[in-house]
């Protein structure tokens, strides 16, 4: 019970990271919208700064499932 | 008193892990198609246009020669060749559990000694680079910080190692989650078929249909954003430690400008 609630807690790190994200891909869009000729270099950028973003995501993913798995 | 017997145990039973066997078997593929390639490349005429393995391999090292030159210039030749080896590794390892075969980075010795060896070549570098002001990236700015600066080293390493292994396992996990739904799902559809070692057989009809999108997600997209993240990362993180470039342009009559 008590890992279930630790994981549970653990997982709630992801919702920044959500929020990040949504915020790189608006501001890719934005920019996209002001030089729609930077297209191809805006969405590679936009694709590895989603990746960064997603670490923190990851980690609290990984705490979580030890939490569950080992707590 | 160790004997033969226990020697030979500790050897032939099957201790190690599927994933190092992954690893080995990614390797092996590796060490194959360069034994090819260069082979290729030494029967080649130069005067020919290259064509086959020969022509991806000439179009790879272009562009791995291209992306480190746009990241830090230059300045160390072997850096190429080195994103370039461990680019194929990574991908390949993302990519294996395609076949059936456990992926090597699910088992986490597999990232962390990818992540050591662009640990190790940053101080390398630096070390080379600097000399013995090297020490002092320990006391910077004032002695005061010293432990601060032994703890936060390893961060680079902790967080390239993290972020392949992190990675991997949510995507394996996501698609074990996703196989146990289709699972129980064709034994409320399709229960007729029966069930063999507690597995619906209905499954087995439905898992290619849906699982193959996850699969191109979580192995290839995932794979291929996390190799290319873990090279630039580790690209720049070397590239840090060298020393400013300096644009030395030289006139004609060989001075320097």
């Amino acid at each position: 019970m008590g890992n279930a609630i630790a994981a549970a807690i653990a997982i709630l790190g992801v919702m920044p990271s959500a929020l990040g994200e949504g915020m790189v891909c608006a501001k890719a869009i934005e920019g996209i919208s002001r030089n729609p000729d930077a297209v191809g270099t805006i969405r590679s950028s936009m694709i590895l700064g989603c990746a960064l973003v997603e670490t923190t995501a990851i980690y609290s993913l990984l705490i979580s499932i030890l939490c569950l798995f080992l707590g | 008193m160790v004997s033969a017997i226990d020697l030979g145990q500790l050897f032939l039973t099957p201790t190690i892990p599927g994933e190092v066997w992954s690893s080995l078997i990614v390797m092996l593929i590796i060490a194959i198609l360069a034994i090819i390639i260069g082979i290729q490349a030494k029967h080649q005429d130069p005067l020919k246009k290259p064509k086959g393995l020969l022509l991806i391999a000439i179009i790879g090292v272009q562009f791995f020669d291209k992306f480190v030159e746009g990241l830090i210039g230059t300045r160390i030749k072997w850096m190429g060749g080195f994103v370039m080896g461990i680019a194929t590794y990574v991908f390949i390892s993302f990519i294996f559990s395609l076949c059936g075969l456990p992926s090597p980075m699910t088992y986490m010795a597999v990232p962390l000694s990818l992540g050591l060896i662009t640990f190790v070549l940053i101080h390398e570098t630096s070390a080379k680079y600097t000399g013995l002001k090297y020490f002092k990236r320990y006391v910077d700015p004032i002695p005061i910080f010293l432990p601060i600066n032994l703890i936060s080293m390893w961060a680079p390493l902790l967080s390239l190692t993290l972020r392949m292994f992190g990675n991997a396992i949510a995507g394996f996990v996501l698609m074990t989650i996703i196989s146990w739904g289709i699972d129980s799902l064709a034994g409320i559809i399709i229960p007729f078929m029966g069930s063999v070692g507690g597995w619906n057989v209905g499954s087995i009809i439905l898992n290619p249909i849906i699982t193959a999108p996850f699969h191109a997600y979580f192995d290839l997209f995932s794979g291929f954003i996390q190799t290319v993240v873990f090279i630039s990362l580790s690209t720049i993180f070397i590239g840090q430690e060298l020393p400013e470039e300096i644009d030395v342009k030289i006139s004609e009559k060989g001075d320097v400008i």
